[in-house]
């Protein structure tokens, strides 16, 4: 099917299911948003904003005070505006992953599998809802695509100013960082098959990448800057990128860190929260390491570690994961597990909102319900991330025995790890 | 004997000087059958001055009291308190049918404010600190819970009803409620003790404790304040409902001191300046079965104990009654206030008041929330509706603190103004926020007291002058939190860090170890010999 045909009437398609009553009853799902991505919280930091009342100075409003100077002024939230301009969001995200199937495959024009990748992205039901729910995570996936269509093009300024504003709007982007900046060195075309060390000689990285940290790290102290100015304070600091490090609002998502550190001794807090923050910093560098023939791939993998072990992860993440799978059709061969995974997936989808709703609706079931079902769906997700790695990994054995000794029959040989 | 009595006669004297005790009953019955008896012991200190704060560092000057209560006085001096309110109530002040009381603090459970100067060395947080915990020392009530965490400042609400010294630049206003605590005899000792007289003569002797603490309704305060040109004022405070209808076998609302208290009038109190007990007398059916009054006003008859026989024993009979029967038709008051929290989510739901003015005329009334974190308002979702019209201007907020999860609560003033005969509806969302284990309390079920509302319907005749607004609560409100498993911190660490674990370790042995390419043939063919080898030894 034509593209051009295509990619409209999904977004027309989006934005008339957006303007529906379902999105009302989505908006307080704590599956879809968490307390850093809530609409309703959103609306209420906008409505003290308004009134004069310093939205940092409370513990609700966790938005990065740029979201609050857009809406509050050029784009004012209300019924008619919001839907669209998410809709208009996921619209970008879709169409910047095209970008990027087309740069990995080097195409200059449309495809037969672009509309297959916008309709996976658009109609990826976690990331459906969770725009329909209003997240503001649904901008934060569309600035990460953009970046990374901006990697894939070489275009080192635009990558990291969209990094440094996702960066902004949730601290755990800048883990982000390595791999799209060795993108920028490197080919988004697929080398998965034909693993190769990175282009340029090793003593030369410092001098290469010092530059794009300088000028990450400048678009970010603009960015806090601005933000400080808007806020008229440092207290934002605290309650946005703050509440990543401490977990002040216990509020329950599909991660693993609410019931975690709401069961924790008080004299554990500090020790643990300081070990599963370093925890997410352990992976950008192996990865970027192992990958160093397609970073793009690391930074895939990259999405799907995130969407588990972020602070406050939502199915935004996971959708954005999911989504990205769709750019690497030559892993799918070399996949393990695919089938279990998305087996566990169904199961979550129908177990979280059961269990939330037992719990914290019908008062029926106990928290361990909701807390097991993250579990599984931590199942689910380390399933699929491990089998990324793995089949991207093992494209890469087999592409090289391949190049070595002929083609061998696969049925006689198995690959191992010593 | 006579020589006691001098003695008596010359402390009286010396003491009439500086400090001068008075006492003071009214009963009043009420529609419903019931009798609101409302004690007040009053102790004035003349001529006395607040602590200055500034002089907080220094010795103090020593303290001399014959009727003030020394144990109140030290926490006052060391701290430099200038008006401070304590109350412990139990149950729901009707307004409906047993009008506004005497005493305006019945709130449920216990409420604590104080105005005290600034500019010592202890900030006013610290010597708070230092009044709460001496509080709950000499009154034997849970008031340090009252912690940062409930801790505001309602200046609109909580005006001082004495004087603040003029020499102190500022002063601040703390206030904080604990709306579960409860009130019973380990409260009232104290109380008593603070008594010139304690519970054995005068009007305190018919502080029973077997029957105020059975009453419908009842609740102690301790007030103190600061009279320019006066002194300083203690007054102990005790207001009770009391049912006679339960008491009675025969269904008959009759009642006097012995059957409502189990206990008359013995003797009077010596140091007592006055000690007078009134009667409010409904406008018809009622005849007062006991001694002549010493004074007969419109609408109430006054005993001075001093001077009546004893033992005194007022009674009040309805003689044309065979049984009482209950009223079933609520006369509607000037102003009715219902709120409630909607919803049957624990993580979210609905705050709903509904005001009634009955009056003909335009109420403006202020309204405060001072709530825990435990509930947090979604302040744009606040929506008005006067009798199912949407009126969002009936609504100004004049102030609103957000709340901190973990630290502070938040604050809410606002003004309301209800048109003549309508009922005005206010609903707002709330978040029911997630605690920390720890943070539960042991019985983390039964769900969360949250403070009442105040209002404080502000009068449109008034004029200048010092003007006593009455504040109107509203019941308690009981939040059900969502409780995580307590047995389970060990599981959850232990089931958290193996899924960790697991991916980690999945992920990094991908990583870091090689892969290799191992032909099956060859194995199966070594698997094989390696068990020949075996079977051969």
């Amino acid at each position: 099917m034509d593209f051009d045909v295509v990619f409209p009437s999904l977004v027309a398609g989006r934005l008339l299911l957006a303007y529906t009553n379902l999105p009302g009853a989505l908006r307080h799902d704590h599956q879809l948003s968490t307390p850093l991505t809530s609409y309703p919280r959103l609306q209420e930091g906008l409505y003290l904003f308004h009134n004069g009342v310093d939205p940092y100075s409370g513990g609700l409003f966790r938005h990065s005070p740029l979201l609050l100077s857009l809406f509050s002024t050029v784009l004012p939230l209300n019924r008619y505006t919001s839907p669209l301009l998410w809709t208009i969001s996921d619209a970008v995200a879709a169409w910047a992953l095209v970008q990027i199937w087309r740069a990995r495959q080097q195409l200059k024009s449309k495809s037969s599998r672009d509309s297959l990748i916008a309709a996976v992205y658009l109609l990826n039901p976690y990331v459906l809802l969770s725009s329909l729910a209003l997240s503001t995570a649904s901008f934060e996936n569309a600035l990460l695509l953009l970046s990374v269509m901006f990697a894939c093009r070489g275009q080192a300024s635009p990558t990291l100013l969209t990094l440094a504003v996702t960066t902004h709007l949730s601290l755990t982007s800048a883990l982000y960082l390595p791999p799209l900046m060795l993108l920028l060195f490197t080919s988004p075309v697929s080398f998965l098959a034909s693993p190769r060390p990175y282009p340029f000689a090793l003593q030369d990285i410092l001098k290469k990448i010092a530059p794009f940290v300088a000028e990450y790290a400048v678009y970010m102290a603009v960015l806090t800057g601005a933000a400080t100015l808007v806020s008229g304070g440092w207290g934002w600091m605290g309650k946005t990128w703050g509440a990543v490090m401490t977990l002040p609002d216990l509020t329950p998502n599909v991660g693993l860190w609410w019931y975690f550190f709401t069961e924790m001794f008080d004299h554990f807090r500090p020790f643990f929260l300081m070990v599963f923050s370093i925890h997410l910093a352990i992976y950008p560098l192996p990865l970027s390491i192992k990958f160093q023939h397609d970073l793009l791939y690391a930074a895939y993998v990259l999405t799907g570690l995130l969407a588990t072990f972020k602070p406050y992860p939502s199915l935004a993440d996971a959708g954005l994961f999911v989504s990205m799978t769709a750019l690497f059709p030559e892993t799918y061969a070399h996949m393990r597990t695919p089938f279990p995974a998305l087996l566990v997936h169904l199961h979550c989808s129908l177990l979280l909102p059961l269990f939330h709703h037992l719990w914290l609706g019908s008062g029926t079931g106990n928290a361990n319900f909701f807390y097991a079902s993250t579990l599984v769906w931590g199942v689910g997700m380390g399933l699929g991330v491990a089998d990324a790695v793995w089949s991207g990994l093992v494209a890469g054995v087999k592409g090289g025995a391949k190049k070595g000794g002929g083609d061998l029959a696969w049925e006689e040989w198995e690959i191992t790890q010593e | 004997m006579i020589l006691t009595l001098l003695f008596l006669f010359a402390v009286c004297s010396i003491c009439s000087a500086e400090e001068t005790f008075s006492e003071r009953l009214i009963l009043s019955p009420n529609r419903d059958g019931t009798v609101t008896s409302s004690f007040a012991f009053t102790t004035l200190l003349r001529d006395a001055q607040p602590r200055d704060p500034a002089k907080l560092a220094e010795e103090d000057e020593s303290q001399h009291y014959t009727l003030f209560p020394l144990a109140l006085g030290q926490i006052l001096r060391d701290n430099a308190i200038t008006e401070l309110h304590l109350t412990l109530n139990a149950g729901k002040w009707d307004y409906q049918n047993w009008g506004y009381p005497e005493e305006e603090g019945v709130g449920t459970g216990a409420e604590l404010w104080a105005w005290m100067g600034e500019g010592a060395m202890q900030t006013a947080d610290e010597r708070w600190k230092n009044l709460r915990n001496a509080l709950a020392g000499l009154f034997c009530a849970s008031l340090g819970s009252l912690d940062e965490q409930r801790t505001t400042s309602p200046v609109l609400t909580f005006q001082p009803e004495g004087d603040l010294p003029q020499a102190s630049t500022s002063h601040e206003l703390r206030h904080g409620t604990l709306p579960s605590e409860n009130v019973c005899t380990e409260n009232l000792t104290p109380f008593l003790k603070l008594l010139p007289c304690k519970a054995r003569s005068g009007i305190a002797t018919l502080l029973n404790p077997h029957r105020l603490f059975d009453a419908d309704w009842h609740g102690m305060g301790v007030h103190v304040r600061y009279l320019e040109g006066a002194g300083i004022e203690v007054r102990l405070a005790f207001q009770a409902v009391l049912n006679p209808v339960r008491y009675s076998g025969d269904k008959k609302r009759d009642w006097s001191l012995s059957s409502l208290f189990d206990r008359s009038i013995e003797r009077s109190c010596p140091v007592a300046g006055s000690s007078d007990i009134v009667v409010q007398v409904p406008p018809f059916g009622a005849i007062i079965t006991e001694p002549a009054p010493s004074a007969n006003n419109a609408g109430s008859i006054a005993y001075d104990v001093r001077r009546v026989d004893k033992p005194l024993d007022v009674g009040m009979r309805w003689p044309d009654e065979a049984w009482f029967e209950y009223p079933l038709d609520a006369p509607p008051s000037a102003l009715m206030i219902r709120r409630t929290l909607k919803g049957s989510d624990q993580y979210k739901g609905r705050l709903s008041v509904v005001l009634t003015n009955s009056a003909m005329a335009e109420v403006k009334t202020s309204y405060l929330e001072t709530m825990p974190w435990l509930l947090q308002f979604y302040l744009h979702s606040l929506r008005v509706i006067c009798d199912g019209i949407p009126r969002d201007d009936l609504v100004s907020i004049i102030s609103y603190t957000p709340p901190v999860p973990h630290a502070r609560p938040s604050l809410l003033q606002a003004l309301l103004t209800l048109p003549a005969n309508s009922t005005v509806e206010l609903t707002m969302d709330v978040v029911k926020p997630f605690l920390r284990y720890t943070e539960h309390p042991p019985d983390a079920h039964r769900g969360w007291d949250l403070p009442p509302a105040v209002f404080v319907p502000l009068d449109a005749n008034a004029t200048g002058g010092r003007l006593r607004l009455r504040r109107v609560y509203t019941s308690v409100l009981l939040v059900d939190l969502a409780v995580p498993d307590f047995s389970m911190p060990y599981n959850v660490i232990i089931m958290s860090c193996t899924l960790i674990a697991l991916i980690f370790g999945s992920v990094f042995n991908l990583l870091t170890r090689k892969f290799v390419v191992v032909s099956l043939a060859k194995a199966k063919r070594a698997a094989v010999d390696n068990n020949n080898h075996v079977r051969r030894d």
